[in-house]
């Protein structure tokens, strides 16, 4: 197992070699590969300053505000779809219609609409989660046992036990697997929406200044920072959801 | 009713159009902030006849095919590499997954450093983002085919071409093609983004410059462009997949 760990070490090490050797070579080398002590410094001089910090902070809070805001509509408008056959046959249509233009490719219009604020962007972050939200609240209708249907029908439960002693924690393992993808999902387009109205604070913003001003070494540090909290984000998720879906019986 | 189902699928579609038009025609709010749905129409007619649209169309589609040839090939050899070989998994596989977790998004400033803002750069980051989806799904596919298989193969010395050709595609195909949809969609996505934020062609480039003008009716035609090559690209594959696993509900 040790001598394991070690080998997948070596392509990474190799790899910054390779970077460190050419960032050595000539002033060219030096704009594109910047050394990796100008990396560290830069991050000890982001952190320093509170600037890292400030656009992580508004980065996530745009994510966290934006699957809120995705995680409740969605759930709302999925559940409204599955249990009601005329409401479905009226947004089916138009929200699977919407859903095939990439989120980016509506950034234009909103921000034609919104201006390039917080709300513009916000309002983007909030459709990233909302589509998985509704797929996978909609989908997990499904997950109901035929067995336990039975017994409901045979116990005479009302429409309104039958929502929540049967339907709802049957769904509730299809809306945890949809709450990771949108937490990706809202992620990536925080991220991505900064880069595209790039004022104020936020990561995104932060890497396309930093673009601008041929900083690659800011721009490292950020691609770092979001790789890093996208993946432990993810981890809190699972972490949440498998603790919170104990009482499962595993299948 | 049951003969007007069918047809019920049009009612919410229809209502939004008319719902438009007419908020557009009553003057709520300025004409160049909401254009009537006519007016789109007409620009759209205007763009192909000029063939704009067909020049940023055809600029977009090539670069996809492109990027998405090169990224999902090496995917494919990749993800098959993987997936056979213990030693190149303990070399790989913790670069590999620690890549993965990177959008593909968050590297568009550091690959415009890197390769410029030329079609390179494009193409690179349409294949970097095939890559990885399709590297993976390949990889999972190609472990699943159960071992029980290769006995089989092993009992009725079959040639190493049958093996393959018969036996160990059909069973990875389905999870392949699965990975390389996913691919396609994420890179449509992802060089239309590229497109917008730095392009001299492109559907993107359309978008941002009609933007910049305060053409919301030629944005309108790029959104629903980008939505209409997303879904038939999508749709083909998916019609593809459930072609290729027909076989094994059976």
């Amino acid at each position: 197992m040790k001598v394991r760990d070690m080998r997948g070490l070596v392509l990474p090490l190799l790899m910054v070699g390779a970077w460190e050797y050419a960032s050595r070579q000539g002033a060219a080398g030096a704009y594109a590969f910047v050394p990796l002590a100008q990396v560290a410094s830069a991050m000890a001089e982001l952190l320093g300053s509170g600037e890292l910090l400030i656009n992580l902070w508004a980065s996530l809070t745009r994510t966290c505000t934006g699957l809120g805001v995705g995680i409740v509509g969605g759930i709302g408008l999925g559940a409204l779809m599955a249990l009601c056959g005329p409401a479905n046959r009226l947004i089916a249509p138009l929200f699977h219609a919407l859903r095939q233009v990439p989120m980016l490719g509506w950034i234009p219009l909103i921000a034609l609409w919104l201006g390039n604020g917080e709300s513009a962007k916000l309002l983007i972050v909030s459709l990233a989660a909302l589509y998985p939200m509704v797929l996978n609240t909609f989908e997990s209708r499904r997950q109901v046992e035929g067995q336990h249907r039975e017994a409901a029908q045979v116990l005479m439960l009302s429409r309104w036990q039958q929502l929540r002693l049967i339907l709802l924690p049957a769904a509730v393992p299809g809306i945890a697997a949809g709450v990771l993808q949108a937490l990706a999902f809202a992620w990536v387009t925080s991220v991505g929406s900064e880069l595209f109205l790039s004022s104020g604070a936020g990561l995104g913003s932060l890497m396309m200044n930093a673009e601008a001003a041929a900083r690659m070494e800011i721009i490292i540090v950020c691609v770092l920072c979001i790789g890093l909290s996208g993946y432990l984000m993810s981890w809190l998720c699972t972490l949440l959801s498998r603790r919170l879906l104990r009482w499962r019986p595993n299948r | 009713m049951r003969l007007l189902s069918p047809l019920s699928w049009l009612i919410s579609p229809l209502a939004l159009l008319t719902l438009w038009a007419l908020v557009a025609k009553a003057g709520l709010f300025p004409v160049n902030l909401l254009v009537p749905p006519l007016e789109v129409w007409h620009s759209f007619a205007e763009l192909l006849a000029t063939g704009e649209l067909q020049e940023h169309l055809s600029g977009s589609l090539s670069r996809l095919a492109l990027g998405f040839a090169g990224g999902s090939l090496a995917g494919l050899a990749f993800g098959t590499a993987l997936a056979l070989s213990k030693t190149l998994e303990a070399y790989c596989a913790p670069l590999f997954h620690t890549l993965r977790q990177i959008p593909s998004i968050a590297l568009i400033p550091m690959f415009v450093l890197l390769f410029g803002v030329d079609e390179t750069f494009k193409v690179v980051i349409v294949a970097k983002t095939a890559f990885f989806p399709v590297a993976l799904a390949t990889c999972e596919g190609v472990r699943a085919i159960p071992r029980s298989h290769f006995e089989v193969a092993a009992v009725y010395r079959l040639r190493w071409t049958t093996l393959v050709g018969r036996i160990a595609l059909p069973a990875a195909v389905p999870a392949i093609v699965t990975g390389v949809r996913v691919a396609l969609t994420r890179a449509w996505v992802v060089l239309v983004a590229c497109e917008l934020l730095a392009a001299d062609s492109g559907l993107g480039q359309m978008i941002e410059m009609a933007r910049q003008m305060l053409r919301i009716d030629v944005v309108m035609v790029g959104v629903v462009v980008t939505g209409v090559i997303g879904f038939t690209l999508d749709f083909g594959l998916r019609r593809l997949e459930r072609r290729l696993s027909n076989w094994q509900s059976r």
